[in-house]
């Protein structure tokens, strides 16, 4: 059991300096030793509406989040009223005193929706429609309120000449790990290594952080569990956004060309700050050798998808980042790719849909969609990772797959992996080979770029190397158009026939996993990022007695049919679990297996699925209570 | 030997159709530049037009209708030393691809646009294209044109394309001296190509063209070229081209209308950021040993997310 074990929300207005506070909180954590694990959540807004950093503290590997969290930090007036139900017995609730008396219609920037499910609470509990009245029902279910005044406490570190705004989340995220235990020298660290080293910064934070401390050990009400030391490392933090961004760096990546779209532009971004470097040149004496990517945005998703094809095309590993309604402009290429067996990579980071849908929220709403992009019978692959080391692998493999079997790769994740923090020691260079494609090596004047070959796969030749021809026609061993039906048929076969190649090529563990143990009265079936929270799952499940296993699909398109028909076929109780409406996963499976499953545990509120709530929904199931359980948590 | 820059294949456009033209003119233009054919790419999109890369004896990619832009692009971004001509419709470039071709000419990537300019969808039986006059009415038509037609010289120019010109298919030599220029133009050149299309558009025949156009450097004095760095000399050669955009109907100028090679091509902004893009392009970049160990590592690209005390 682990000793240490802190969920933890910090709230405020987007713009108002959340993302420094979830980066001192996680940072420092991670500098005192301790694992940890955090999300973003946010409103399509740049500043106002209401955005918290969730995470998770432990002393061992931690991979899921959980209601109700033990630490709520308020910033502003709008958290308390939104996070009211978050809270459970011994909940501390750090707010600003000043904001006590600010009324439920006062806070502005709030949905007209969303006020309306407040007002309806706090009536229902006889409270008042203020932050006081939202405090008080939390008080009720036994939450511990830690009342502050942002405003004097800045001005008690900093004197009045600074503006308090400014500091309500650097003071935020301070009192917050104080409350949580955190010696004061690793919160320094944390911020440091946010803010940087400057002078005036540095004791400006010194202050803040002196002040933050003092208050929380002069508190009488507040009874602090001081947090052990623990061995310090170097680590990184990442996002799943930089991860993927790593991944595709380490695997060759020369040139990403982009539309700017949520989530899936911080990778490019990110990108752009790392786009000229140094290589490391193995031989007896190892050197260095400069080089760099090229990041082009592009005009818009359509031409995003096609300068990465034709540079594919001219020998660079390439590829292009988006989300659904960029995916969606991107379909017609796609087929482009497929037809001309082009190796092209496209990282799809999947958002609440239709149209612009929740554009910053979570969804697994796309899998078919990407599965069957393109108009047309063509191959493609589709992968999915469900953390930050996969995701650096997968990153590297996909471009592997692009060029060994020609064709498109749809590298599928979805926002929850792009906005949450994990914490690794570093990364496997093993499991990172890069492989490339079948090369024609000869320089003639023949080259056919589609010739037939036994395996369906052409020797490959780039623009620049030899003369070809490429066409979204139907086409001849030389790339010429041709309606010939026998030579329509044999491409349409060799094509096809690559998808085969690819799957016995392709290792098991890269297709699908079975976690957990063989013989299990609960299977679990998932995709993507829910990997982390299901793993987590089948240890409290396993610590309750219950046996279960995780069925973990990773390669969507060619489906391992086999392998999930036999594990399928083997068990007893199977669970679906998916962020989406339809059970896109299941219908997958059925559609490749011939196998429908029929218990659902479905998530399309857009929110973080949760470990409680997944628990719960699971136990709902395994009592017969229901076969579809909607989970419905998070602000 | 000399390379052959023809296929062998039958060239399948109607008799008599101005894409014949452009074609010879092309090959011609590249007999003379001489370049090695393996690092020419002809780049098209979809429609009649879009079979030129096919008949071609260079590379050739023949894309998605509207796209050929972008498809051009990726080329040169991953190697900057290659060739590339666009062949397009003006469907392609002033209809569905219209957003591409306006972002074109804000990048200025070293490339040739040849828009393929006969007023008509060919391929699909004869429908106005952007080119074609409101009131005019082609056989393929049911009714009248009710939509205005653009003047893509003028657009070209609008959108900051750094070579502009206009040539008529059917006089290839006039033709090929115009599209050598165009490939030689370092930043991307547009070429308004009037050409005929003999099934679809009675109206503007290769008869009523010739009746119309003259060169611009037939006037002595005309000199469409931005000499020096300096915005006073490119403003008044830009107002100039504009100017001579707005003449058609009773007299149609071809030739260059404008050049100027003092802004940089999209190339050289990367190479600020990138500076050994053009001697170790993307294209040829080594990603990794021999034994497939990447030659990026995380340790050193990513120190900065290294979270220490």
């Amino acid at each position: 059991m682990s000793n240490v074990d802190i969920d933890l929300i910090i709230g405020g207005p987007q713009g108002g300096g959340i993302d420094s506070a979830a980066q001192i909180i996680i940072r420092s954590f991670s500098i005192a030793g301790y694992e940890a694990y955090g999300i973003r959540e946010y409103h399509s807004n740049i500043k106002g509406r209401h955005s918290y950093f969730h995470v998770r503290i432990k002393d061992d590997l931690v991979r899921s989040l959980r209601y109700p969290v033990d630490v709520l930090a308020c910033l502003d007036a709008e958290t308390p009223f939104v996070h009211m139900n978050d809270i459970t017995e011994n909940t501390l609730v750090l707010f600003d005193q000043d904001l006590r008396n600010t009324k439920l219609a006062q806070v502005l920037t709030m949905e007209g929706e969303t006020k309306k499910h407040i007002e309806e609470r706090l009536v229902k509990e006889g409270c008042e429609l203020t932050v006081n009245g939202a405090l008080e029902c939390m008080k009720r279910s036994g939450a511990k309120l830690v009342p502050v005044s942002f405003r004097d406490l800045v001005i008690k570190a900093l004197g009045p000449n600074k503006p308090p705004a400014r500091y309500a989340n650097t003071l935020g995220a301070s009192i917050s790990m104080a409350l949580m235990g955190l010696d004061s020298e690793f919160t320094r660290s944390g911020i440091e290594s946010v803010f940087g080293k400057k002078k005036e910064v540095l004791e400006d934070n010194e202050k803040i952080v002196k002040v933050a401390y003092d208050f929380v050990e002069k508190n009488d009400g507040i009874s602090v569990k001081k947090l052990g030391a623990k061995v310090t490392k170097e680590r990184y933090i990442l996002t799943g956004n930089e991860a993927i961004a790593i991944g595709k760096v380490i695997g060759g990546l020369k040139l990403q060309t982009y539309y700017p779209i949520t989530p899936a532009a911080d990778e490019s971004f990110f990108l752009e700050g790392h786009d000229y470097f140094e290589e490391v040149i193995a031989g007896e004496n190892e050197s260095l050798s400069k080089s760099g990517v090229v990041i082009v945005q592009a005009e818009d998703e359509i031409a995003a998808i096609a300068m990465a094809i034709s540079g594919a095309m001219t020998g660079a590993r390439t590829a292009t980042g988006t989300s659904g309604p960029g995916f969606s402009l991107m379909a017609e290429a796609i087929g482009y790719a497929g037809i001309n067996e082009i190796p092209v990579v496209v990282s799809l980071y999947q958002r609440g849909g239709p149209s612009t849908g929740l554009p910053t929220r979570n969804s697994q709403a796309d899998l078919l969609f990407a599965v069957h992009a393109g108009h047309g019978d063509f191959p493609k692959l589709v992968l999915s990772s469900g953390d930050v080391n996969e995701g650096i692998e997968d990153a590297v493999k996909a471009f592997n797959y692009a060029e060994m079997f020609q064709m498109p790769v749809i590298h599928i994740l979805d926002k929850n992996f792009a906005n949450s923090f994990y914490v690794i020691d570093g990364i496997d260079y093993s499991k990172m080979k890069i492989k490339r494609w079948k090369l024609h090596e000869k320089n003639d004047e023949e080259y056919e770029r589609f010739k037939f070959t036994e395996d369906g796969i052409s020797p490959m030749s780039f623009f620049g190397k030899d003369i070809m021809w490429l066409t979204g026609d139907e086409h001849n061993e030389f790339g010429h158009i041709t309606e010939d039906p026998e030579t329509r048929d044999k491409m349409m076969e060799k094509r096809m026939h690559k998808l085969e190649v690819a799957k016995n090529t392709i290792p098991m563990e890269d297709q699908a996993i079975l976690f957990g143990e063989k013989d299990a009265d609960v299977t679990l079936v998932s995709w993507g990022s829910n990997k982390g929270l299901l793993l987590d799952m089948l240890d409290k499940l396993k610590s309750e007695g219950v046996r279960a296993n995780f069925l973990y699909i990773r390669l969507m398109a060619p489906f391992p049919s086999e392998f999930v028909l036999n594990v399928l076929k083997n068990s007893k109780l199977i669970i679906d679990v998916e962020s989406n409406y339809t059970g896109q996963l299941a219908q997958l499976i059925e559609q490749n297996c011939g196998f429908r499953i029929d218990n659902y545990l479905l998530k399309y509120n857009g929110r973080h699925q949760t470990l409680d709530e997944t628990y719960d929904g699971i136990k709902s199931i395994m009592k017969g209570e229901s076969k579809r359980v909607v989970l419905r948590n998070g602000a | 030997m000399e390379h052959n820059y023809r296929t062998d294949l039958w060239v399948d456009w109607c008799p008599g159709c101005g894409d014949f033209g452009i074609l010879g003119a092309l090959q011609q233009s590249l007999a003379e530049l001489g370049e090695k054919p393996e690092n020419i790419v002809v780049a098209s999109g979809i429609g009649c037009s879009a079979k030129t890369p096919h008949y071609v004896n260079v590379s050739g990619i023949h894309t998605l209708h509207g796209r050929g832009i972008p498809f051009a692009t990726g080329i040169k971004l991953a190697n900057p030393n290659m060739t590339v001509i666009l062949d397009a419709g003006d469907g392609d470039m002033l209809s569905i691809g219209a957003g591409h071709f306006v972002a074109a000419g804000r990048r200025n990537i070293d490339m040739t646009i040849i828009i393929h300019n006969n007023g008509v969808y060919g391929l699909t039986k004869g429908q106005s294209s952007p080119t074609m006059p409101r009131g005019m009415k082609t056989k393929g038509l049911q009714r009248p044109n009710i939509y205005d037609s653009l003047n893509p010289v003028n657009l070209a120019l609008s959108v900051g394309y750094t070579f502009v010109a206009r040539a008529f298919a059917f006089d290839i030599k006039g033709s090929k001296d115009i599209i050598t220029r165009a490939i030689k133009h370092k930043g991307t050149a547009v070429v308004d190509m009037l050409q005929p299309c003999p099934t679809y558009n009675e109206i503007n025949t290769k008869e009523w063209y010739e009746k119309r156009v003259y060169y611009l450097n037939k006037d002595p004095t005309w000199d469409p070229v931005v000499k020096v760095p300096e915005p006073e000399e490119a403003e008044k050669k830009y107002k100039q081209a504009v100017d001579k955009s707005l003449e058609w109907e009773e007299k149609i100028p071809l030739g260059v209308f404008y050049q100027n090679e003092q802004v940089p091509s999209y190339e050289e902004r990367i190479r600020n950021n990138f500076p050994t893009y053009f001697t170790d392009s993307p294209s040829l970049s080594r990603i990794c040993n021999d034994d497939g160990t990447p030659v990026a590592r995380m340790e050193r690209i990513f120190a900065d997310r290294l979270i220490r005390k």
